[in-house]
């Protein structure tokens, strides 16, 4: 039953992926991309580490989904969404890539290392059980305690073992927020961005509304601004 | 359980997921549509961790948890990445209005 479930899971895990390398319009493949979060935050369930993926709902589907959804809105394209996909001739060289990556990491899977005194890790069939039977070890009752009250485990080993590691996250989002906002400040004597309609230019000539973007644009018209 | 699901199917769903990113790394043309396979090559990555925490017995000093801290932490890393990213894809479409990777040729001899 948890098989089946699983396979069903990674079934839709891998469709969704492959819609969001393929779709032309980008919409869709950000759509797509909130599918696969998704599928991601149920193995993350069939792995019961439930806190993660409740996490990883909230933090990938409604932040970074959410901030794609307006990069796309922001850089529309002015050609329409046929250029979002390489020509042929580097279609298949990207193909052969990837299929590559593949077949060498399912022969890392497959060829069975372990270190001395441990078992195959590629045949392990059972997860190290939780329950709280007689014949259960310390390890075994601390990951017990841990699977079933993630949240504040993680909150203490964040707050003692691993408060380095929080706080240079801290530093981090802070230094990430700022210089998005740096980044992405416009100036005030920079000429507005190209609308879609023919809208009469509101400044004088010394800016003039650019024209659909070429070659031109890029080598002579646009000097970066110091 | 009875029948539990064996270790390698997650790991062949994450080198699929992975294979799959990079695919999209390297085919797709739009930064943004860049930066979501990137995503997608994470959450792979993340996928790997946790299977391994879960199904491992993890080493004396390391604590209850490992794999679901570390995998924290990546989330957090792939936040901030995409808001800078996002940052840099706008700065770039509104200096050569295209948000396509071969456009951004400045720097090429």
């Amino acid at each position: 039953m948890v098989q089946f479930l699983f396979l069903v899971i990674a079934a839709l895990g891998l469709l969704t992926a492959l819609g969001t390398v393929l779709a032309r319009n980008l919409v869709h493949a950000a759509l797509f991309l909130v599918a696969f979060f998704f599928t991601i935050a149920c193995q993350f369930v069939l792995l019961e580490a439930e806190f993660l993926a409740a996490l990883q709902v909230l933090v990938y589907i409604g932040a970074v989904a959410i901030i794609l959804m307006f990069g796309i809105m922001l850089t529309r394209n002015i050609q329409g969404d046929d250029t979002t996909i390489v020509t042929a001739a580097w279609r298949i060289p990207g193909l052969v890539a990837g299929l590559c990556v593949f077949v060498i990491l399912a022969f890392g899977i497959n060829s069975a290392v372990a270190p001395a005194g441990h078992s195959y890790w590629s045949e392990s069939n059972m997860r190290p059980s939780i329950a709280a039977d007689a014949g259960s070890s310390k390890a075994t009752a601390v990951r017990r305690e841990a699977v079933n009250n993630m949240a504040r485990t993680v909150g203490n080993e964040l707050m003692t073992r691993y408060v380095v590691g929080f706080e240079v996250a801290g530093l981090l989002l802070t230094v990430a927020l700022v210089g998005a906002i740096a980044l992405a400040h416009r100036e005030e004597a920079e000429p507005a961005a190209p609308s879609r309609g023919e809208q009469p230019a509101r400044r004088t000539s010394a800016s003039p509304q650019p024209q659909a973007a070429g070659p031109s644009l890029v080598s002579s018209g646009a000097s970066p601004p110091r | 359980m009875a029948s539990d699901i064996p270790l390698n199917w997650f790991l062949y769903f994450a080198a699929a997921s992975f294979s799959i990113g990079l695919v999209g790394v390297l085919v797709r043309r739009n930064a943004i549509a860049v930066l979501m396979a990137i995503e997608i090559m994470l959450n792979a990555a993340n996928v790997n961790l946790v299977a391994f925490w879960r199904y491992g017995n993890p080493p004396l000093g390391a604590g209850p948890l490992p794999g679901v801290i570390l995998a924290l932490f990546v989330i957090t890393v792939a936040a901030a990445e995409v808001a800078v990213g996002i940052g840099m894809i706008l700065l770039c479409y509104r200096r050569w209005h295209a948000a396509d990777v071969d456009r951004y040729d400045s720097m090429s001899g």
